[in-house]
């Protein structure tokens, strides 16, 4: 009887737990998002900064990775297209449909919230067990409108700067492959008849919505940081999961919406 | 100045304060002694808001503490300063701006060069004069307290709040932080609670005293009430035995 009771203590704080999470994550996304709109407690070139330090640093990173991956991608399609029926027109326009509302706006962003997001998580994270974060309290600072919201404005605006680079590199690095080793024609691949308008609104939506997502799943993980130089690392750690975890599901979730509505629109 | 009764908290299920009553003078200095883990620190921040109490009362200056969101704590930390255990140096800004951060907040309308000048000011006045363009890693440990107590005072809030002023340093810097604690506290007038593991040191700048433990307050009054203490632990603490209770 006691283990039972025990066990259904352990399983009450579980949830409780979690429960408990979600609340300060929704209500830390809520004041960030409110903290958009306002100057109060913003450090003055702080966005900017973000934006350097999360964008420019950001760019030989994600065109090397997205180069590679829309490399590899179109070689491997040709390789079995060639093996079934050798008619390679397609893959061109497939491929940049495929690009522009699935893969570039996920890889962009999973690949920025491990990078990101584990800087965001080390630096306000280390911030709280050094009592930084509570200093700024003391003068009246609120860390979030300070260390947040400005890491949220750079982030969004700087994953879709980032992702709409990543599609022209992945684009013509994938034309480039099908062209030297299959002979594809770039006339033939460049056809963006299949490119719906629908297709451009998921993509775009979808690197906003991550953008946004990234910096304030790390912030938490960074804010609710315990302990010493072990904490640090935990929250790193748990931000780059969860920023991940955050991206695939805010993906799904907007590829189910644009299916059901403007991916049709053409 | 400070009237706190009854004051509970608990972090998880672990009760750190347990119904700690006090009344601070405005104008009066006191020093903060226990062993650690015994909730000293954790005192004072609640004091400023910095934890929510279980239940219990923080008037400061006559205003209600507990139960305020962070907009309404605003303008009561407005009138703290306050020196962090580990300094708590920002360590994303140079030395001056550091010091000048709380009088930026309070007066957004000074310009860069009037706070640089303030900062520079308050730099000399602790003895740092010339490391205004340093960042904080570049410090030592007695010159990061220096400007820790600098950033403290910027503002000369009536109440200041040192947690552990001389921790780490050696007995001369230790004897030089107090005496400038000290020179600060007359010029300004503040209400002081320092928190120190060293009695001695802390003898000489405060007048009054209370011991924390176990999230208790075991001893409190003027400094000469704490040699004439009679509580074993309180005894065995001040002089530094090795037998007794702890």
């Amino acid at each position: 009887m006691t283990r039972l009771a025990n066990l259904l203590a352990s399983i009450g704080a579980f949830v409780l737990g979690y429960v408990q999470a979600s609340i300060t994550l929704i209500s830390i996304a809520g004041r960030s998002f409110r903290g958009i709109f306002h100057f109060r407690g913003r450090a003055k070139g702080e966005v900017l900064n973000q934006m350097y330090q999360m964008g420019n640093r950001s760019l030989v990173f994600v065109t090397v990775t997205l180069g590679a991956l829309g490399m590899v991608l179109v070689f491997q399609v040709c390789l079995q297209i060639n093996k079934v029926t050798g008619d390679q027109s397609q893959v061109g326009p497939e491929f940049i449909k495929g690009m522009i509302h699935a893969f570039v706006p996920i890889l962009t962003a999973m690949m920025l919230a491990t990078r990101i997001g584990a800087g965001i998580a080390a630096e306000i994270g280390s911030m709280v067990v050094t009592e930084q974060v509570d200093a700024l309290r003391m003068t009246g600072v609120d860390p979030i409108d300070y260390l947040i919201v400005p890491r949220l404005i750079a982030s969004t605006v700087m994953t879709l700067a980032l992702g709409l680079f990543a599609m022209v590199v992945v684009i013509l690095a994938g034309a480039f492959m099908a062209h030297t080793s299959f002979g594809v024609n770039y006339n033939v691949f460049f056809i963006f008849d299949k490119v719906l308008p629908g297709d451009m609104i998921i993509g775009v939506s979808k690197l906003i919505a991550h953008g946004a997502a990234i910096p304030i799943v790390a912030g938490y993980c960074g804010l609710t940081a315990t302990g010493g130089s072990q904490g640090v690392g935990t929250a790193t750690t748990r931000a780059v999961i969860n920023a991940s975890l955050s991206v695939i599901i805010l993906d799904f979730i907007i590829s189910a919406i644009g299916l059901a509505t403007v991916q049709k629109v053409g | 100045m400070i009237h706190v009764r009854d004051l509970h908290l608990s972090i998880g299920d672990r009760p750190l304060l347990k119904g700690i009553d006090l009344q601070v003078e405005r104008g009066s200095v006191w020093g903060i002694i226990g062993p650690p883990g015994g909730g000293k620190s954790l005192l004072v921040k609640t004091l400023c808001g910095l934890f929510t109490p279980d239940r219990g009362s923080i008037r400061i200056d006559g205003v209600e503490v507990c139960g305020l969101d962070e907009p309404a704590l605003v303008p009561i930390r407005r009138k703290i300063g306050m020196l962090f255990q580990n300094n708590a140096l920002f360590d994303f800004m140079k030395v001056w701006e550091n010091v000048a951060f709380p009088l930026a907040r309070l007066k957004p309308d000074l310009d860069e060069a009037a706070l640089r000048e303030r900062a520079l000011m308050r730099l000399r006045e602790v003895g740092l004069a010339g490391s205004e363009d340093k960042w904080p890693s570049e410090l030592s440990g007695g010159m990061k307290k220096r400007v820790g107590i600098a950033r403290a005072t910027m503002t000369e809030s009536p109440l200041v709040i040192y947690d552990e002023p001389t921790a780490g340093l050696d007995p001369v810097t230790t004897s030089k932080i107090y005496d400038l604690l000290e020179k600060i506290r007359q010029s300004t007038g503040a209400t002081v609670l320092a928190i120190s593991s060293d009695i001695q040191g802390l003898s000489t700048f405060v007048k009054n005293m209370m011991l924390v433990h176990d999230g208790q307050i075991l001893f409190k009054g003027p400094l000469p009430a704490l040699q004439e203490c009679e509580d074993p632990l309180v005894h065995q603490f001040i002089r530094g035995l090795s037998e007794g209770p702890l």
